[in-house]
C-alpha cells in the first residue's frame, strides 16, 4: 500500500510564554501521503526532527477532543484533518494554537474559559419530580424522545466550536456554543426537571449573544451542530418565559413588525426593541445616517397580499400571542 | 435572463443605494429584474428565532411566488439569500413541510420547491460568467486592495445551503480579480459582522465589526466590500461604533458588491450611491484610475 | 505539600466511580489525572455494557459465558459478585443521566456480542463509553472534591508498610507537588501503547501499573493481553465488535466467510482471542489480502442500520480509511486492545500493599481471566471503580495520618534533573519505537519461545539504554520531551513483566497461545500468575483460582 509522498510544509505556531516575549512560526518540511492526518505529522515531526514541540493529543480517533487546534485558520481536530486537501488549497499547513483562549506553550491553550462556562449551565440531570425514575429500573425512553436529543451526545468537548466563535471572542458573557448545545441536551432529557428554570436562567446570560453565523456548526468536528440547538433553545425560551431578555424582545418585536406591513419598518424595529431610551442612545446614529440622506423615517407601505401575511400570522403564532 | 427579483427590506429602505447599485449592473450585464410587490421580508433570522414554522411559511410563500411566475429568484443581500434556501432546505422534511403546507392552503399558496434561489455573487460568478465580465469591464479597478466579506448566510451552513466551500468561499475574490481588483485573504472574510446583536448588546456587536475590520487592514486591505446590506450597516454606518469599541480609528471605505462591479463597468461614484456612505469611499476611489473624484 | 485523605489517580470511569465512592463516604477525596476528565480513554469504549436484564436472558448465563470467556482462569467468586453487580449499575448509570439507546418500547437497547448466549449489551450507539463517562463526569461534577488535571504520577510513597501519598508533576507548570493520602487508588488504565499496533490511545502507558509495581504492588496474570480482532489497517483504530454484532461478517481474499471454519456455530461472535488467531491464520496460510488484511463487511445490513447503529464507524472508516462501509468492505487486522493482568487486586480493589487500591483496567481481580468478553469492560470499571472507592475510603477513615516528608521529593527531582543535564543520551521516543517493534513482532497473538526468549533479550538491551535516556526539551510548562521519557520507562517494565510471564506460561489459554504449547493444561497451569520487583527482574510466583460452580470445560463457539 505505498502511497505517492507529497512535500508536507508545516509552519507551525511555537511560543514558550515564561521564557519568549513572542510567538514565531517554525518550518518543518515532512514527506507524507496525503491521507496522513496532521496530528500523524505533528507526531512525526516530534519524533524525528524536534522533540520539543509540544501539544495535546491522546486517542488519535476523534473521540477524546484532545487535538483540537487551528489548522490553516479553521479550527479542527488534528487527527482527522488530512494533510492532502489542506496542501492542495494552500500550498503548505499552517497550525496555529485554538483561539478565544490563552496559550500555556506551543498548541497548548490554558481552557479554564471553556470548562467554567460549561458548568455555569449546571450541566448535570435535577431529577424530574414529576416523573421519578423507577424503583431499581431504568426510566422508561422511547426512541422519539431519545431523537430530541438530536446530535448532541455526540459532542467530544474538544472546544473547536469555542475557538471559533466570534461572540465568545467578543463578549465573556457568551457562554459559548458547546455549553449551549449541552444546555439543550438537559431542557429535552424527559428525566429532568429544571427545564424551565433552565431556559429562565439562560435568556440574561448569554443565550441572545448567538449571531447565528453557525461558524461553530462548520468547525464542530462530530457533527453537533451547536448553532442549530442554540435556535432551538431561543425558541424554546420566548416559548417558556416570554421575552425577558433584548434579544428575546428584538425577535419578538422583529416579528410583529413584519406582521404590520409584509416588510420592515426599521424605525418602529429600534423603538419595539430598546423602547424610548434605545431610541434616543440611537439618536446620534440616525443623524448621521439622515446627514446623508438615508431613508431612516420611512414607513413602508403594506405589500401586496398583506392579508396573506397576516392570516399566515393567525394560523401559526397564536401561541405567542401572550 | 430573467430574475425575480428580492430586493429584501434595508435595499429599500435605508440602504437604497444598494438596489440603485444593482439595478445599474443588471441593466448593463442584461439581467432582467421582475418585480414582485407583494413578497415579503425573508424573516432575517429574527422571525425563525421567535417562530420558526411561521417563518418556514412566509419564506414558502415567497418562494411560491416565484414559483407561479416560473421564475429563479435574485437577490442581493446574504441573510435574504440564506433565508430563503434555508426554507428549501427544511421543508424538504416532510413533517415541517406538511405544517407549513397546511398555513399556505388556507391562503391559497401551493409550495413546490421548485424555486432556486441565487444571490447576485453566483448570477455573476456561475451564470453570466466571469470571462465575460471581464470584456465587459471599461474602468478596471486597478490597484485597490479589497478584503471581500461574505456575510455568513451566504456560506452556513453549508450543507443546507448547498454552498460546496463555506469553509474557503473564493468566488467573491474572484469577481474581485475579474474587476481588476486586488483581492485580500484574511480569516474575517467568513466570519460574522456582529449586526444580529446590534440592537442586543450594541457594544459587543461593534466589537465584532471592529475586530473583522482590523484583521482586513491586517492583511492589507484598503477596502471591504460585502454581499449583504446588513452587514454594510455594521461595517460602515456603524464603523464610528466599532471604532470606539476597537479603541482605535479604522477608516475603512465599505463598498456593496454591485458598487465595485458598477464603477468598474463605468458607472459614477453617484450613480452608485456611493455619497450615501458614512465612511467616505473618496481615498479608495482615488486609487481606481479615471473615477471622478465627485463623491 | 497538599493533603487528601484519599487520593485517586485516574480520571476515566473507574476513576471517577471510585471518586464517587469515597466522596459519598464522606472522605476528603482529590483525583490526580494527566488527561481532563473527559479525555480520559474511557470515551472510546465503542460497543456497550453488559447485563442480563432481558426476560430471556439471566444472571448466571453472564457468569457462565463470563467464565467460558476467560478460559478458566477468572475468579469464580469474583465473577459472580461482578455479574451481579451489572444490572444495578446500569440503572445508575441511567439515573445519572446517560443517554442509551432505546428499544421501540422505551426499555434499554440490547445487542448481541461475542462469547455471549444472548444479547446483553447495553449501549449508546457506538459510543456507549463517551455517554458513560458523561454521564459520570456530570454526576461527580455535583460533589465536592480536588481535581489535579494534567499531573503525572511519579511515585506513590510507602513506608512503614503503608502508603503515606504521591509525588507528581504538574504538566502544565512542570512543578513538582506532593499529595500526602492515607489511601491511594491507581485507576490509570493499560498499557497498550506497549505495543506499536494498539487500538489503545497515546495515553495508554501503565504509568499507574508501573508505579504502583515499584511501590511494591503484584502485578497478575500480565501475559495475558487482548487483541481487537478488527482495527483498521494503518492506524489501528477500533472497529468495534458491535459492528460483528449488527450482523457484520468477515471474508478473505477468496471471498469466503472463514469464521466458519474456526467457529462453526457462533462464526463471526466467537471469542475474541479465537476470531484474532483466525484472521491471523488466514493471512499466515495465503488467504488475506496482499499487504496481510481482511475484510469487514457491513454493506449488506444496508444504508439506514449502518449509518444509524454504527454511526462512529461509519465516521472512521470515512475520515480515517476513506472507506464508505455503506458501499465496501473495511480492511481490518487485530491490533492489542485490552490488557486482562494488573495489579493484582481482591474483589475490594485492594492490592498487598496496605493503603494501596486499584481499579479498571489497570487492575485484575480477576474476572476476565485469559479472555475478556466485549462489554464486559465498561461494566468493570464500574463495578470494581466503586468496590475500590468504598474500601479506600474505609480504610483511610481508621488510617492513621500519613507520613509523607518533604524529603520524599528529592529522589523523584534528582532522577527528573539528572534526565535533562545529560549532554549526549538516548531518545526516548526511538526507545520507544524500538520496543514496540519487540512487542508487535514477538508478543503478539502466536508466541513462541524462541521468539519470547529474544523478546526478553531485546527489551533487556532497551532497558540499559534508558539508563541512558535524555530529555532534549528544557522547558518547565508542558515538557512532553520528559512525559515521553517518563511513560516510556514504565513501559519497560511492564513489557519485561508481560514477556517473562508469557515464557513461564509453557500451555495455550485464552489470548495466551504459544506454537510450543498449544494445549490447554490445567493440571498445571489453571493458576495466576504474580509478578513482583526484584534486582533480577520480575519475580514470578503463582495463586489459585478461585472456582465455585464451573469445572473447566474444552472451550468450544
Amino acid at each position: 500500500m505505498a502511497a505517492e509522498l507529497l512535500d508536507a510544509p508545516f509552519d507551525v505556531y511555537r511560543f514558550d510564554p515564561a521564557h519568549e516575549a513572542t510567538p514565531r512560526y517554525q518550518r518543518y518540511a515532512l514527506h507524507l501521503p496525503a491521507h496522513t492526518p496532521v496530528l500523524t505529522a505533528l507526531l512525526a515531526i516530534r519524533a524525528e526532527l524536534d522533540p520539543t514541540l509540544t501539544l495535546r493529543y491522546s486517542c488519535r480517533s476523534a473521540i477524546c477532543g484532545s487535538c483540537a487546534m487551528v489548522i490553516n485558520s479553521k479550527s479542527r481536530l488534528a487527527c482527522q484533518t488530512p494533510i492532502g486537501p489542506e496542501l492542495a488549497r494552500h500550498g503548505r499547513i499552517v497550525i496555529d494554537p485554538m483561539r478565544n483562549m490563552p496559550v500555556i506553550r506551543d498548541l497548548v491553550t490554558e481552557m479554564r474559559s471553556f470548562w467554567t462556562n460549561y458548568h455555569r449551565i449546571e450541566p448535570h440531570l435535577k431529577p424530574n419530580r414529576a416523573r421519578p425514575p423507577p424503583e431499581g429500573k431504568p426510566n422508561p425512553m422511547t426512541p422519539a424522545e431519545v431523537a430530541r436529543f438530536q446530535e448532541t451526545p455526540r459532542c467530544i468537548s474538544c472546544a473547536a466550536c469555542y475557538s471559533a466563535c466570534p461572540a465568545v471572542e467578543a463578549d465573556p458573557m457568551f457562554p459559548g456554543p458547546m455549553a449551549l448545545a449541552k444546555l439543550y441536551r438537559f431542557v429535552v432529557d424527559p428525566r429532568d426537571g429544571a427545564t424551565n428554570e433552565r431556559l429562565a436562567r439562560i435568556q440574561p446570560e448569554g443565550l441572545w449573544l448567538c449571531l447565528r453565523c453557525h461558524l461553530c456548526t462548520e468547525a464542530c468536528p462530530k457533527g453537533v451542530r451547536p448553532s442549530e440547538r442554540i435556535m432551538d433553545l431561543k425558541e424554546l425560551a420566548i416559548a417558556s418565559q416570554g421575552a425577558t431578555d433584548p434579544g428575546s424582545r428584538h425577535a419578538l418585536a422583529f416579528k410583529e413588525n413584519i406582521r404590520e406591513a409584509g416588510v420592515l419598518n426599521e424605525l418602529k424595529l429600534v423603538r419595539q426593541t430598546s423602547g424610548l431610551p434605545g431610541m434616543a442612545a440611537q439618536l446620534g446614529q440616525g443623524l448621521r445616517l439622515a446627514a446623508k440622506k438615508r431613508e431612516i423615517l420611512k414607513r413602508p407601505k403594506p405589500i401586496e397580499g398583506h392579508a396573506e401575511v397576516e392570516k399566515l400570522y393567525e394560523i401559526l403564532d397564536r401561541e405567542e400571542e401572550r | 435572463m430573467k430574475l425575480a427579483y428580492y430586493p429584501g427590506c434595508v435595499a429599500q429602505e435605508s440602504g437604497r443605494e444598494l438596489d440603485m447599485a444593482t439595478r445599474w449592473v443588471a441593466g448593463k450585464l442584461g439581467i432582467e429584474l421582475v418585480e414582485f410587490p407583494n413578497f415579503s421580508c425573508c424573516g432575517s433570522g429574527f422571525i425563525d428565532e421567535a417562530n420558526p414554522i411561521l417563518n418556514l411559511a412566509l419564506n414558502a410563500r415567497n418562494l411560491a411566488i416565484a414559483e407561479r411566475a416560473g421564475l429563479g429568484v435574485l437577490t442581493i443581500c446574504s441573510t435574504c439569500q440564506g433565508m430563503l434556501a434555508l426554507a428549501n432546505n427544511r421543508l424538504g422534511d416532510a413533517v415541517v413541510k406538511a405544517k407549513v403546507d397546511a398555513a399556505l392552503a388556507q391562503i391559497g399558496v401551493s409550495y413546490g420547491g421548485t424555486t432556486r434561489v441565487t444571490h447576485l455573487l453566483d448570477v455573476i460568478v456561475s451564470q453570466i460568467g466571469l470571462d465575460e465580465l471581464r470584456r465587459r469591464v471599461v474602468r478596471p479597478l486597478t490597484g485597490l486592495k479589497v478584503g471581500a466579506f461574505y456575510g455568513c448566510h451566504l456560506l452556513r451552513p453549508a450543507d443546507r445551503l448547498g454552498t460546496d466551500s463555506a469553509e474557503e468561499p473564493h468566488t467573491f475574490e474572484d469577481l474581485l480579480g475579474a474587476l481588476g481588483a486586488t483581492p485580500v485573504m484574511y480569516r474575517g472574510r467568513v466570519m460574522c459582522c456582529g449586526f444580529p446583536i446590534l440592537f442586543v448588546k450594541e457594544p459587543t456587536a461593534n466589537r465584532i465589526a471592529g475586530n473583522q475590520i482590523d484583521d482586513a487592514r491586517a492583511h492589507g486591505a484598503e477596502a471591504m466590500a460585502t454581499p449583504c446590506p446588513l452587514c454594510h450597516i455594521s461595517l460602515d454606518a456603524y464603523q464610528n461604533k466599532a471604532e470606539a469599541a476597537v479603541g482605535h480609528p479604522l477608516d475603512m471605505p465599505v463598498f456593496h458588491l454591485p458598487q465595485l462591479v458598477g464603477l468598474a463597468l463605468g458607472a459614477t461614484p453617484e450613480q452608485m450611491g456611493l455619497p450615501r456612505h458614512l465612511v467616505s469611499t473618496k481615498g479608495a476611489l482615488a486609487r481606481i484610475p479615471g473615477v471622478a473624484l465627485s463623491a | 505539600m497538599r493533603r487528601h485523605e484519599v487520593v485517586i489517580v485516574g480520571a476515566g470511569l473507574a476513576g471517577q466511580r471510585a471518586a464517587l465512592a469515597a466522596v459519598e463516604a464522606g472522605r476528603d477525596v482529590a483525583v490526580v489525572t494527566k488527561l481532563h476528565p473527559m479525555r480520559s480513554h474511557s470515551g472510546a469504549a465503542q460497543g456497550g455494557i453488559n447485563a442480563a436484564v432481558g426476560a430471556e436472558d439471566s444472571v448466571d448465563t453472564h457468569i457462565y459465558d463470563t467464565v467460558k470467556g476467560s478460559d478458566y482462569l477468572g475468579d469464580q467468586d469474583a465473577i459472580e459478585f461482578f455479574c451481579r453487580e451489572a444490572g444495578p449499575t446500569v440503572v445508575e448509570m441511567e439515573h445519572f443521566g446517560t443517554i442509551f439507546s432505546r428499544a421501540d418500547d422505551g426499555s434499554l437497547a440490547r445487542r448481541p456480542f461475542g462469547g455471549a448466549g444472548f444479547p446483553r449489551t447495553i449501549y449508546a450507539a457506538d459510543r456507549t463509553g463517551l455517554a458513560l463517562l458523561q454521564a459520570l463526569y456530570e454526576r461527580l461534577g455535583t460533589e465536592s472534591f480536588t481535581t489535579y488535571e494534567e499531573w503525572d504520577l511519579l511515585r506513590i510513597v510507602v513506608r512503614e508498610g503503608r502508603v503515606q501519598g504521591i509525588v507528581a508533576i504538574d504538566r502544565t507548570t512542570g512543578a513538582l507537588e506532593e499529595i500526602a493520602a492515607r489511601s491511594v487508588v491507581i485507576a490509570t488504565g493499560p498499557a497498550g501503547r506497549v505495543y506499536g499496533r494498539t487500538t489503545n490511545a497515546h495515553s495508554c502507558t501503565g504509568d499507574g501499573i508501573a508505579i504502583a509495581y515499584r511501590a511494591g504492588a503484584e502485578l497478575k496474570d500480565m501475559e495475558f493481553v487482548q487483541f481487537h480482532p478488527t482495527a483498521l489497517l494503518e492506524s489501528s483504530i477500533l472497529i468495534t465488535e458491535g459492528a460483528r454484532g449488527e450482523g457484520g461478517i468477515l471474508k478473505n481474499a477468496q471471498g469466503e466467510r472463514f469464521m466458519a471454519r474456526y467457529a462453526p456455530h457462533v462464526l463471526d461472535l466467537a471469542s475474541r482471542d479465537v476470531v484474532s488467531r483466525a484472521i491471523i491464520t488466514e493471512i499466515q496460510e495465503g488467504r488475506g489480502f496482499p499487504g496481510g488484511y481482511v475484510h469487514l463487511e457491513l454493506m449488506h445490513l444496508g444504508r439506514e442500520r449502518i449509518e444509524s447503529r454504527l454511526e462512529e464507524i461509519c465516521d472512521f472508516s470515512r475520515k480515517f480509511a476513506g472507506i464508505d462501509p455503506v458501499t465496501q468492505p473495511i480492511p481490518v487486522m487485530p491490533a492489542q486492545h485490552y490488557m486482562m493482568g494488573g495489579i493484582g487486586t481482591t474483589i475490594r480493589g485492594e492490592t498487598n500493599v496496605r493503603g494501596l487500591y486499584a481499579a479498571g483496567e489497570a487492575a485484575c481481580v480477576s474476572i476476565h481471566g485469559a479472555n475478556r468478553l466485549g462489554g464486559n469492560s465498561l461494566l468493570e470499571t464500574l463495578v470494581f471503580g466503586k468496590q475500590a472507592g468504598t474500601a479506600a475510603a474505609e480504610y483511610a477513615a481508621r488510617a492513621a495520618p500519613p507520613l509523607l516528608h518533604e524529603s520524599d521529593l528529592a529522589p523523584v527531582r534528582t532522577r527528573l534533573d539528572a534526565l535533562s543535564a545529560k549532554s549526549q543520551g538516548e531518545d526516548p521516543q526511538a526507545i520507544r519505537t524500538a520496543m514496540q517493534a519487540t512487542m508487535d513482532g514477538r508478543v503478539g497473538i502466536f508466541r513462541s519461545f524462541a521468539e519470547l526468549a529474544k523478546a526478553l533479550e531485546e527489551l533487556r538491551a532497551l532497558k540499559t539504554r534508558y539508563e541512558n535516556v535524555r530529555v532534549v526539551d528544557t522547558a518547565s510548562a508542558f515538557n512532553l520531551n520528559l512525559t515521553d521519557a517518563l511513560e516510556v520507562g514504565h513501559m519497560l517494565d511492564l513489557a519485561e513483566v508481560i514477556t517473562v510471564g508469557a515464557i513461564a506460561r509453557t500451555e495455550s489459554r485464552g489470548a495466551h497461545s504459544r506454537t510450543d504449547y498449544p494445549k490447554r493444561d490445567d493440571a498445571q497451569w489453571m493458576r495466576h500468575t504474580i509478578a513482583s520487583q526484584s534486582r533480577e527482574g520480575p519475580k514470578l510466583s503463582y495463586s489459585a483460582v478461585a472456582y465455585t460452580r464451573w469445572d473447566p470445560k474444552e472451550r468450544v463457539y
